[in-house]
């Protein structure tokens, strides 16, 4: 079966499986773990246009099925990636999605600008929505006119594809969604991790350095699903789902509850082939669940499209063998 | 893919596993296996045997928590996933002049991976300074004293060998060896005195330990300050270390 997704502005995935943004470093990281030509694409560590030092230690936290992280978007700028990074990238055979962040809206404009001058990446993803920062960050994805501004500067930058990772951290996610939709971008990402803590009672403190953190995880997915779900009804640019996916079949929930492709990031911590298994594993379960083609799944489950619904429909309207229409 | 083939409890609530991998037994002493256990994350922890010959490997920890706990109850037989060998190990150290050895708990194990690479290339006698809470803690004395080491023990209760900490044995023996190389693992407390006693020398070798993501230098969770090639800034330990020169580490 083929696995192929396209995206707008001509961004083909050879299947619809993305190492997402945090979790797969800059990219030669896993160079000697995972078969990145295998892979979909591969969204980058968030960049800034200067070098930024991250949180204090600790920055991570196991919670059941979960993982609370408060990395703080350290990295090393977009001009060492582009240096440093980006020719290992250019080889790799996938798709390169770069994450940006950025303090003001004009942190995210520069960092689109550098991107968009250097061969190699094929999409942007605009990060609004990370909880480990002080400023910018969050905020910007918790109201719809500062995301909207957000992705009207990147775009006035770049003819590239352009993805906004939205928050759950925020009473209406449709609304983020529909306000960067209309103000030009391409695509949704849906989520990003969800704002939370612990404390280490041993020590009596905060057990992140960085004291809250974001949940990412399986504990996350139902969150993450449900707002795919309503976003895809919301929206008509694709979506690109996260959350918690750890197996073929929650690549499947994700795709059904209207995400075209999915990205897949901390099961990838304890098990770094997961994805490469997913990608082989997923034709023949899309296959055993009664589909032909991988875009068929996408949004199966939504209003109107479910199984559930035709299955009611059809029982409405057509007469029973005994005669009696129902 | 490592199957457990011995297993040994040397303290309460630290257990030995032994396995089968011949290219985890190829590992650099101070280097670290990154296990699957249960939670999200796997468990980082050091080698305290490597044996290439036979293809064996051990890895010695405490129980800590759930993931621990967990691995502390798997049995022979049991095979284990397990990423690595990972990081950066200890330096060999140049055997004509005099080495130490300074372990403090669950930080003497990679010691002895060391110690059992090294002893037989050394001019000098070797010292062993181990230190522990109290006397049933003290980790792999018997062993460090079978390589002909001179093996000082510590304990904070004083319940065995000399009442305190590794520091004070530590600065004897500086004070007899000027010229001493020192490689030292356990609580950051412990590392930062051995910094602070070691003044200004060079061969001040430190392995760090601290809470791991990924085990390959992606996600930039385990990180501690230190000076880098481009100044002070945050260093993985994953990768950049777990080994760390004294100059390369900046303590608060």
């Amino acid at each position: 079966m083929n696995l192929a997704v396209s995206l707008p502005r001509g961004l083909e995935l050879k299947n619809p499986i993305i190492a997402a943004s945090g979790t797969f470093g800059f990219g030669p990281e896993y160079a000697s773990l995972v078969d990145m030509s295998m892979l979909g694409g591969i969204s980058v560590k968030g960049l800034s246009p200067d070098p930024w030092p991250g949180n204090p230690p600790p920055r991570v936290w196991e919670t059941p099925m979960g993982l609370l992280n408060s990395i703080g978007l350290q990295n090393h700028g977009v001009e060492v990636f582009c240096q440093q990074d980006l020719p290992f990238l250019r080889d790799i055979g996938t798709r390169i999605i770069a994450n940006i962040i950025g303090h003001t809206v004009d942190e995210y404009r520069q960092v689109a600008a550098r991107l968009s001058r250097e061969p190699g990446i094929d999409a942007l993803e605009v990060n609004i929505s990370c909880p480990n920062i002080k400023e910018g960050g969050m905020s910007f994805g918790q109201d719809p006119d500062q995301a909207a501004q957000v992705m009207a500067a990147v775009r006035l930058e770049t003819d590239l594809p352009v993805m906004v990772k939205i928050s759950p951290n925020t009473t209406y996610p449709v609304e983020i969604a529909e306000a960067v939709e209309n103000s030009g971008a391409d695509m949704i990402s849906a989520i990003n991790t969800l704002v939370g803590m612990a404390i280490d009672v041993k020590h009596r403190r905060p057990a992140l350095g960085g004291i809250t953190g974001g949940l990412s995880g399986p504990a996350l997915k139902p969150i993450a699903l449900r707002i795919v779900y309503e976003v895809a009804q919301a929206v008509k640019i694709p979506i690109v789902g996260m959350g918690g996916i750890s197996s073929a079949v929650d690549v499947v929930e994700f795709l059904m509850a209207g995400a075209s492709a999915v990205m897949v990031g901390t099961v990838t911590f304890q098990y770094p082939r997961r994805m490469q298994e997913i990608v082989a594993e997923l034709p023949e379960i899309i296959k055993e669940l009664g589909f032909d083609r991988l875009q068929d799944v996408v949004g199966s489950a939504l209003p109107g499209k479910s199984n559930a619904a035709h299955v009611m429909e059809e029982e409405c309207q057509l007469p029973r063998p005994n005669g009696r229409v129902l | 893919m490592a199957p457990i083939i011995k297993r040994k409890v040397p303290a309460p609530d630290h257990v030995e596993l032994w396995v089968h991998s011949p290219a985890l037994a190829g590992a650099t002493p101070g280097q670290f296996a990154h296990v699957v256990t249960q939670g999200m994350l796997r468990r980082p922890i050091s080698f305290s045997r490597l044996d290439v010959d036979t293809g064996n490997a051990a890895i010695l920890f405490q129980v800590v928590g759930t993931g621990t706990r967990w691995l502390a109850n798997q049995e022979v037989g049991t095979v284990l996933d397990i990423l690595g060998p990972l990081g950066r190990g200890f330096p060999v150290p140049d055997a004509h002049r005099p080495w130490c050895l300074v372990g403090g708990g669950v930080g003497i194990p990679p010691l002895l991976a060391a110690a059992s690479q090294w002893t037989g290339a050394a001019q000098t006698r070797p010292a062993a300074i181990l230190g522990a809470r109290s006397d049933s803690l003290v980790l792999l004395e018997e062993e460090f004293r079978q390589l002909g080491h001179e093996v000082w023990v510590t304990t904070d209760d004083g319940s065995r060998g000399t009442r305190g900490t590794v520091i004070g044995p530590l600065a004897r023996w500086l004070a007899k060896n000027p010229q001493g190389q020192v490689y030292a693992c356990g609580p950051t407390a412990m590392l930062s005195a051995v910094v602070a006693i070691s003044g200004q020398r060079g061969d001040v070798w430190l392995a760090l330990e601290q809470r791991m993501g990924c085990g390959v230098g992606a996600c930039l969770a385990c990180v501690v300050f230190g000076n880098g090639p481009e100044g002070p800034g945050y260093r993985r330990v994953c990768t950049d270390g777990p080994v760390f020169s004294r100059e390369e580490l900046i303590f608060p």
